[in-house]
């Protein structure tokens, strides 16, 4: 069994705080991580080669610091890494960014299943995964929340959706995008750490993954960025401190005026 | 000029209101084209007035693909319907809600267009001169919002976040014309199986379909108040939501999570109870049209967001605005009687 | 002994501090004021008065007004403190520092600061780190407890096995005397034998020997990056004896040890729901390590992850991003939360034993936590050998015979036993009056006739925080 994790660098945000004037983040001195969403994934990949053995790899398109989040998957159980690297890349939408790690898992070859994240905080466009899927040309899974069972070349799965949940089969070689729910991610562990720590971590460019140049970057992007901008969130609004009985009451009026006024009730 | 196409979504034997959004928001794209507004449905057993409604609310043509094939949404038997059709007619726009359908399906279809496709749209509009179509989204967590074209390839596809707009309102004298396709069987040729729908009962209304969601944080205490959480929401026919710190404690299910690692949400009303505001809930739930702030911590970075703000503890305020609105709700009723 | 505040006095307060500085006749507002963090209600007290000055001649003056009218002052800082220490439980003034809270200076070529005490202590931190600079005072509260209490309480907290205490950093103190004379003790000076070492004196005398006003802090450069290791061992006995070796064969001082037995991160565990096989464990620790570089980081975790393999430890995690280290901390951050929803009366002991007494100590806690049939929790600083047991009334006792088991039965058992253990009662959270009845346990007698011997030469009238420690 052969799995294939594409995961994501983003910038961590827990520590963020909020500029109140401007809404922004403040991302000063903001370390990288693995894409929150991509843990589950890589959580998912792991169990399923602990219960049917094979391996994990994990694949991730980005700079050189990128390596970073290869390895930490890497400390949490995953096999082998592989960094897709070039200044050809650069300026990639998801559209490119589809196809470089589509063909880098073409590469690897003969695998069973892709397992991503739902989406990266981040760009937030749960667009990628769909994307290596369509390009491999896979049958797809999104929003999965459970795997059911895995047996003679098919997997059954259950994917969240509006309302409830949907239960598909896919046949093997399939694409997975999954949610929280799927897991609970492990912790690295020393061990993990040094394994990954002596490990080499081939890094592919657009030669070692035969593609079209055509296709890569700015280049190979159908779509173009005309502007970015700042909304304004801050509202501000009336503050009532609730300190007795009398506080508590004027504060239940304040909102039901609130709700008749703008009829919600 | 092409047409502007509109997915409508058929799930389950039933159109589903966003589909009117997307109308909506075709019209006032096609109108500033001057070119006709198409909605595609595809499904199975697709009622003559479903079609009409879409008619009704804006549509100039509906493209219809009836196909026991098609009952449920599976992306490979979509994907391959739809791209025939964009390949026959070649829209110039195609939208489709951002819901895990057209999350699902738009992404899978425009890498095989070779074209570009933006996400979770808020806002679309028609660029001078060009015609091209402008998208704007919120990224980084709605941190900032990104204006996005598509210049040379088509269709120009995206998805639009829903609710973002109202549904277009229906007019019974708009006729249109409808175009019905069937396709060989090999089209719809999958290596997947559709094998049942299971309802969640905990999500009546789900966070993204609702027009109010009340949503509790850590500071909801425990498990048990969310008693309270639900009774609200309930009461105001809304969706539960839930910060990060309620979910990871297994208080609420993910489908209930608010923010960056989980749903973005814009309702009409937000009410957040017992939630600080850290960057990545502010980031799910900042869009929202009203919102309501109750914590006792009154630096809570929540209430810079906030329309109404009340320092407190929300299990004193919320039972006791729970009682208000029912004895409101029984006045109106006897009054009404 | 002391009379009460009468609206005069109140006029004349008002004369010093202005009126809009002076709550008085208000319960709502002097509520706040009538407690700290303890979690008994028992240990409250209403002030009479709350003022709240901005400048030491403003509280030299309250001071002098005070002792001509025989009114106890309790000095406050931001009121979470854990032994009672700014409960004003012989009424009176509260004298509330909340006015001054101000950075005074940031001396880059000294590496000091001047503060006012009402600054919050993390807000220090906040104002330096652009120059590479921090402050190692780091007790648990630091996002809200002000630097003042800190000194007065000469706070631990986490970081205390590599950077010590409070005590450490304090170079200078401007201080009003219970009499009302402004001291100037100390100053910039990296070294000063002039005389007794007063500024030790102040540091930890839990406001019953003098105001601060002004203090000096000695910063540290601020280091680049940090690695938490979370480790997992089947008891702690082999938890504990690790704790010396990380530094003999380590050669490696962490910023912080810290001890969770199984009572505590299970309970936390299950609230955060929190998935790492820790059923399996009976004991963890959750070392930290800061350093300039990563790669001199990973050299350390390895040593002492290593060490932990060699020598019986389950599992050993490591967090070298903010995420992964947050969900680590959480464990150890939510055990009094977790804690909470069993029962919400803890009573957050602060003990100190050596460090290799730590295992015979935990076997004591369960002894007197069966016979009393109260769960005692225990965690804390284990490279300090500081342990918050902390005994939670068992729902099943009504509050008066928890108090009763509490302040008559269990607390003295348990107090005895750390004695006996070479231990003390109180390692950073200090004795306030939540803990001053025991004091004499752990102290000779000639011991606590010195310390009255000074307590009666700067405060004659006995009128500065009384009722605590001695």
């Amino acid at each position: 069994m052969k799995i294939v994790v594409p995961i994501k660098q983003v910038p961590e945000t827990s520590n963020v705080k909020m500029n109140p004037e401007t809404g922004t983040m403040v991302r000063e001195g903001v370390e990288s991580i693995i894409n929150p969403l991509d843990l589950y994934a890589i959580e998912t990949a792991i169990r399923l080669k602990e219960k049917f053995g094979g391996q994990v790899i994990v694949i991730s398109m980005g700079p050189d610091k990128a390596l970073e989040a290869i390895k930490e998957a890497i400390a949490m159980g995953c096999d082998d890494g592989i960094l897709l690297s070039d200044r050809k890349f650069a300026g990639s939408d998801t559209w490119a960014t589809s196809y470089v790690i589509a063909n880098g898992i073409k590469q690897i070859g003969d695998f069973d299943l892709v397992i991503c994240g739902e989406r990266a905080t981040d760009g937030d466009t749960a667009q990628v995964g769909p994307g290596i899927a369509s390009f491999l040309d896979l049958p797809l899974s999104t929003f999965t929340s459970e795997i059911l069972s895995l047996n003679d070349g098919k997997i059954k799965v259950r994917r969240l959706v509006e309302g409830g949940y949907e239960e598909i089969e896919l046949e093997l070689p399939a694409a997975l995008t999954v949610v929280k729910e799927i897991s609970d991610p492990r912790l690295p562990t020393l061990r993990g750490k040094l394994k990954a720590k002596k490990m080499e971590i081939p890094v592919w460019g657009p030669q070692n993954i035969n593609a079209d140049e055509e296709n890569l970057g700015l280049k190979g992007s159908p779509t173009r960025v005309v502007k970015i901008f700042t909304p304004k969130v801050t509202r501000e609004g009336e503050k009532i401190i609730v300190k007795d009985e009398k506080t508590l009451n004027e504060a239940v009026d304040k909102i039901m005026d609130y709700l008749i006024k703008k009829e919600f009730i | 000029m092409g047409e502007v196409w509109t997915l409508a979504e058929f799930r389950h034997g039933e159109l589903s209101s966003v589909s009117y959004e997307l109308l909506n928001r075709g019209k006032n794209l096609s109108q500033k084209l001057d070119t006709a507004l198409a909605s595609v449905i595809l499904g199975y057993d697709i009622k003559k007035e479903d079609i009409d409604e879409l008619i009704a609310r804006g549509a100039d043509k509906v493209y219809v693909v009836d196909d026991k094939n098609l009952e449920n949404f599976l992306v490979e038997s979509y994907a391959n319907v739809l791209i025939a059709l964009l390949d026959e007619y070649k829209p110039d726009i195609f939208i489709a809600a951002a819901t895990t359908t057209g999350r699902t399906l738009m992404p899978y279809v425009a890498v095989r267009k070779k074209t570009g496709l933006t996400a979770d749209c808020t806002v679309l509009d028609i660029e001078e001169g060009t015609g091209n179509l402008l998208q704007t989204r919120p990224a980084i967590g709605g941190n900032i919002l990104a204006t996005i074209k598509t210049p040379n390839t088509r269709p120009q596809m995206a998805t639009v976040r829903p609710h973002s707009m109202k549904p277009a309102m229906p007019d019974k004298n708009r006729n249109g014309e409808v175009i019905y396709k069937k396709y060989d069987e090999s089209l719809f040729k999958t290596r997947s199986k559709y094998l049942r729908f299971i309802k969640d009962e905990s999500q009546q209304v789900t966070v993204q379909d609702a027009k109010v969601i009340v949503a509790g944080g850590k500071g909801v205490g425990k498990e048990e108040n969310f008693a309270i959480i639900d009774e609200l929401a309930e009461l105001l026919g809304g969706a539960v939501g839930a910060s990060r710190d309620v979910v990871d404690r297994g208080w609420k299910t993910y489908p209930h999570q608010i923010g960056l690692s989980g749903k973005t949400v814009s309702p009409a009303l937000y009410i957040a109870a017992g939630i600080s505001g850290a960057v990545q809930h502010i980031a799910g739930m900042q869009t929202s049209e009203n919102i309501i702030a109750i914590n006792k911590d009154s630096d809570a970075q929540i209430f810079h967001l906030a329309n109404l703000g009340i320092v407190g503890d929300l299990n004193e305020v919320l039972p006791l605005l729970i009682e208000r609105i029912k004895e409101y709700k029984a006045k109106e009723a006897s009054a009404n009687v | 002994m002391y009379n009460k505040v009468t609206p005069e006095i109140v006029d004349e307060l008002i004369e010093i501090v202005g009126n809009k500085n002076v709550i008085y006749n208000n319960f709502d507002a002097m509520e706040a004021y009538s407690h700290d963090e303890v979690a008994e209600k028992s240990y409250a007290h209403m002030p009479d008065v709350v003022v709240k000055p901005s400048s030491a001649e403003e509280i030299s003056k309250i001071m002098k007004l005070a002792n001509k009218y025989k009114i106890p002052v309790t000095p406050r800082g931001a009121g979470s403190g854990l032994s009672g220490g700014a409960v004003p439980v012989e009424g009176g003034i509260v004298l509330s520092v909340e006015k001054m809270n101000k950075i005074l200076e940031i001396d880059k070529d000294n590496l000091m600061v001047v503060v006012e005490p009402g600054v919050v202590t993390n807000e220090i931190n906040n104002v330096i780190k652009d120059d590479g600079l921090f402050y190692a005072g780091y007790p648990m509260s630091v996002e809200t407890c002000y630097v003042g209490g800190n000194v007065a309480e000469n706070a631990g907290g986490g970081r205390a096995v590599k950077y010590g205490v409070t005590g450490r950093y304090i170079y200078g103190l401007e201080v009003v005397t219970p009499t009302g004379e402004i001291l100037h003790l100390g100053g910039k000076r990296m070294k000063d034998v002039t005389g007794y070492d007063l500024i030790h004196l102040m540091v930890g005398s839990e406001g019953t020997l003098g105001i601060f006003t002004k203090i000096y802090i000695k910063l540290m450069p601020l280091p680049q990056s940090k690695v938490d290791l979370l480790i997992l061992f089947k008891d702690i006995d082999t938890a504990i004896k690790i704790v010396p070796k990380i530094m003999t064969f380590g050669r490696i001082i962490p910023t912080s040890i810290e001890f969770m037995d199984d009572l505590s991160f299970k309970t936390s565990c299950k609230y955060l729901n929190e998935k790492i096989p820790f059923e399996e464990a009976g004991a963890m620790l959750l070392i930290e390590l800061d350093g300039n570089s990563k790669a001199e980081l990973e050299e350390q975790y390895e040593v002492i992850g290593n060490l932990c393999m060699e020598n019986g430890a389950i599992e050993v995690y490591i967090a070298d991003n903010a995420t992964t280290s947050e969900r680590i901390w959480k464990i150890r951050r939510n055990i009094a939360e977790a804690w909470k929803q069993y029962s919400p009366d803890q009573s957050l002991e602060d003990v100190v034993v050596p460090i290799s007494e730590i295992p015979k100590f935990m076997e004591k806690v369960r002894k007197i936590s069966e016979k009393y049939d109260v769960p005692i929790p225990c965690y804390g600083h284990a490279g300090d050998g500081n342990i918050h047991a902390t005994p939670v009334k068992n729902p099943k006792f009504t509050m008066e015979e928890w108090l009763d088991i509490l302040h008559h039965k269990l607390l003295p058992e348990l107090y005895k036993e750390v004695i006996n253990l070479g231990g003390t009662i109180s390692g950073e959270h200090g004795i306030g009056h939540k803990r001053r009845e025991f004091m004499s346990m752990a102290l000779e007698p000639a011991q606590i006739e010195v310390m009255k011997a000074i307590k009666r030469a700067l405060d004659p009238n006995y009128i500065l925080n009384p009722g605590k420690v001695i």
